[in-house]
């Protein structure tokens, strides 16, 4: 028994029992795919493609920022104001000397720190992630309106180009950031992240940092918010400090929809990103189609009670027989 | 054993939590090679002193000592590279993640950072081969029943490779055939020099297997000996500090009463297709390995989840309780197992845990009776002699304590029957006894109690009647003197009866 087969075994049962669990989801992703395709078919060009993954793109990495902290127990409401944050430091740094890296960087360090700064308080202080995020999100809100009252700045026409224009660039960069996760996961403290959501006495009394894996859980989704409002900016071609604010909600209801539980160590991060699909379809289905925006709203709210409600309905019929 | 200088080592610490006092200088040494009991009643520190032997506390004062040197900032983390292991109470397991991950968690083989799978099957498999669980390693832990649940608990400190492992209450969800399996792997461990500290209520395992005991009370050691020559009375003289008669109350000369319970074809749950018939003032033992359907038996009867049976008479009625209200209203209620979260609201009161039941009956036209629940609060507390402020929040009581108000809280319903499920699980010795003697007391008065029970001695002494479940069905009703322990392990464990020849 060679160490590599052996690896490549226990790993691929574990993942595969994984995805197995998940098989319900993902026929129905493949369903609304297949649906969307249907009713545009312009999706099946290369052009068409980009488009739909760029309006994906970002939901879909607010979807890992949520679902990383709600499967180590947590939740962040401070989303949307730090994809807002995200967009306005990229407008407001990229004409400065260091360019566009410069922005990036400072993007990317931003929204690390204020994970790191709101994870630590959490962890430490023992506060609630719900009460520290909401009061969170009231300050960064403020910090995005001082930085720029309104919206403007400065976005290089060739990064808006390359990242939403018409190639498949941000779905790359989503296999990119999905292949990072898979490493993260494989190390001590990515598993850290499950088992401290669940069962957090047990995991400090196992050897696992607790604190610091809630650390770095607070600081990795931080720095996946802020690259998706520096995103945004490049999509919108400019910063605007409040244009974050639906996607609080919708990265719990992706989540949800892609079955990451409330109460920690329950659900997958392929869930959620299919989850975070699943909602963008059903978004774009309904926009194409011409609903209302106030029918939309109600029909999202009523698909993801939907979503939840039937797996136990599923589990209880099961259990009756 | 002596000669050899402790492995692990207590000096003269001090604990305590929102200024009350629960380790009052104590000290311990764990020798290589030697089986250490570590007893005293719930509530007398034993907890308090694994966590610090373990690092995950802190003593206020006084030394943990690895290899005779004193450890400076002790964590879980310092402790297990040191080489002590913890078989926790409390399990340590993540549900979501599989078998291996959860035995490798806090200790992964890594290679490049990342943790080598290959490295960690070959490691858990090894460790689950010592403790047979022949379950798939990637199967999800939610996925296990309790008592295997332990034993991956089990296997989790194995893989550590201690030089010290500390069991704290290992058995209690234990089927007895894995308590056997873990006997044997403690002799061996033992055998190769590891230095255990077993922690348990049943005294017959310390007996069995720990050859030196520590006892604790309110926080000091009261006895630091060798075992040999000390029997199960010594044990229970040293534990409690005094003369206490027998463990269980006398059984009276069974008198014959009315019949409470009759059911046909029952199946609720893993039950499948009983018959069961139980008359006021028996106590009916239901036994049988871990999770035969005890619990399901007991939850179809009280209409907790559904049950069905082709006849049905209970407490009168000719049907099975519909629901908990149903039940409750019948005069049936129930203890369950899990008191932290199915029996009690743990950072209420004990006054607010008390009353609970009770709220809707006391009532004046809507509102709360504020005077009637604190005259059958303070009654009920001096029924059960709990001690001290009934303003604490339960989560403070031990875990006897706890039990007590689980039971307690039912009483003012005056029930005719009590479906009680393991209720000494994790309880010291001494509130069992007043648990056997309250059981007593219900039967006496024309109560029917059902108790299933994983403590076989508990089944044997208590029972006037013991049905044993395996796989759902009954294997056996024991009545009188064909109670047994061997007569249950036998029946739970589908051994046919061999002949009476002894």
């Amino acid at each position: 028994m060679s160490a590599v087969s052996s690896a490549g075994r226990l790993y691929g049962a574990i993942q595969g029992r994984r995805n197995r669990g998940l098989g319900g989801l993902y026929l129905v992703v493949a369903a609304f795919l297949v649906l969307y395709a249907v009713l545009f078919p312009g999706i099946l060009s290369v052009g068409g493609f980009s488009k739909f993954t760029q309006n994906w793109f970002p939901l879909a990495l607010v979807t890992m920022a949520q679902a990383l902290l709600m499967l180590n127990g947590g939740i962040t409401l401070a989303i949307g104001p730090l994809v807002s944050l995200g967009a306005v430091i990229a407008a407001t740094t990229m004409e400065g000397v260091l360019g566009v890296p410069g922005g990036i960087l400072a993007v990317a360090l931003a929204g690390l720190a204020i994970g790191a700064v709101t994870g630590a308080i959490v962890a430490h202080l023992r506060l609630p992630a719900i009460i520290v995020t909401l009061a969170g999100s009231f300050i960064i809100t403020g910090v995005a309106l001082i930085l720029l009252p309104r919206p403007g700045g400065f976005i290089p026409d060739w990064l808006s180009t390359t990242l939403a224009g018409h190639t498949p660039v941000a779905f790359l960069l989503l296999v990119l950031i999905l292949v990072f996760w898979k490493a993260f996961l494989a190390t001590p403290l990515g598993i850290g992240i499950y088992a401290a959501g669940d069962n957090p006495i047990g995991a400090f009394r196992s050897g696992v940092p607790v604190e610091r894996v809630k650390i770095v859980a607070f600081a990795l989704s931080g720095l996946l918010t802020a690259l998706a409002g520096l995103f945004v900016a490049a999509q919108t071609g400019s910063g605007d400090p409040v244009i974050g604010a639906p996607f609080t909600l919708n990265s719990i209801a992706a989540a949800v929809l892609g079955g990451v539980g409330f109460l920690g160590g329950k659900g997958t991060m392929r869930g959620a990103i299919c989850g975070s699909l699943l909602l963008s379809v059903m978004i774009n289905v309904m926009f194409f189609l011409g609903f209302p925006p106030v029918a939309q709203y109600v029909a999202q709210g009523l698909i993801i009670v939907g979503a939840v409600a039937v797996p136990e309905l599923l589990k209880q019929w099961k259990a009756r027989r | 054993m002596t000669g050899t200088s402790p492995l692990l080592q207590a000096r003269q610490v001090f604990k305590g939590f929102f200024g009350n006092p629960v380790l009052k200088g104590v000290d311990i040494a764990l020798h290589p090679g030697r089986v250490h009991a570590l007893l005293g009643e719930n509530g007398a520190g034993k907890s308090t002193l694994i966590n610090l032997l373990s690092g995950a506390l802190q003593p206020d004062s006084g030394a943990i000592l690895v290899d005779g040197r004193p450890v400076g900032r002790f964590s879980p983390a310092a402790a297990r590279a040191a080489g002590i292991a913890v078989v926790q109470q409390e399990l340590s397991l993540t549900a979501d993640l599989s078998i291996a991950e959860n035995i490798g968690l806090g200790a992964y083989p890594r290679r490049f950072g990342l943790i080598d799978y290959g490295a960690l099957h070959r490691g858990v498999r090894e460790v689950c081969d010592m403790v047979g669980l022949t379950e798939p390693l990637d199967m999800p832990v939610a996925d296990l029943a309790l008592g295997r649940r332990q034993m991956v608990e089990i296997a989790k400190a194995l893989f550590r490779k201690p030089r010290v492992l500390i069991l704290d209450e290992p058995t209690s969800s234990l089927s007895a055939h894995e308590a056997g399996i873990l006997a044997r792997l403690i002799e061996t461990l033992r055998d190769r020099g590891v230095a255990l500290l077993y922690i348990s209520h049943r005294l017959n395992e310390v007996q069995a297997l720990c050859s030196h005991v520590t006892v604790l009370k309110d926080g000091g050691v009261t006895a630091d000996q060798s075992l040999a020559g000390i029997d199960g009375e010594g044990l229970v003289r040293l534990m409690v500090g005094r003369e206490t008669g027998d463990l269980f109350p006398a059984r009276p000369a069974p008198g014959p009463g009315a019949t409470r319970i009759v059911v046909e074809n029952f199946s609720a749950g893993l039950v499948r297709d009983i018959a069961f018939s139980a008359r006021s003032g028996e106590i009916v033992g239901i036994g049988g390995l871990v999770g035969q359907g005890q619990e399901d038996l007991l939850l179809g009867l009280y209409g907790a989840i559904p049950a069905k049976a082709s006849r049905a008479e209970v407490c009168g009625a000719p049907r099975l309780p519909g629901h908990v209200g149903d039940a409750n209203a019948a005069g049936i209620v129930y203890v369950p197992a899990d008191r932290k979260h199915e029996g009690l609201v743990l950072p209420h009161s004990i006054a607010s845990n008390l009353i609970l039941p009770s709220l809707g009956r006391l009532a004046r036209g809507g509102f709360r009776n504020r005077a009637g629940e604190s005259g059958l609060i303070a009654d009920l507390a001096r029924r059960l002699a709990i001690k001290g402020d009934v303003a604490r929040p339960v989560q403070a009581l031990s875990g006897g304590n706890q039990q007590k108000v689980a039971l307690a809280k039912w009483l003012p319903l005056d029930p005719s029957v009590l479906l009680l499920n393991d209720p000494t699980r994790g309880v010291d010795i001494e509130t069992k006894r007043e648990i056997y003697l309250m059981l007593r007391a219900f039967a006496a008065e024309g109560r029917l109690v059902i108790l299933a029970s994983s403590d076989t001695p508990e089944l044997v002494h208590l029972s006037d009647r013991v049905v044993v479940l395996r796989e759902g069905r009954v294997a056996a009703t024991l009545e009188g003197a064909a109670i047994s322990e061997e007569a249950i392990v036998g029946a739970a464990m589908g051994v046919r009866k061999q002949g009476e020849a002894a």
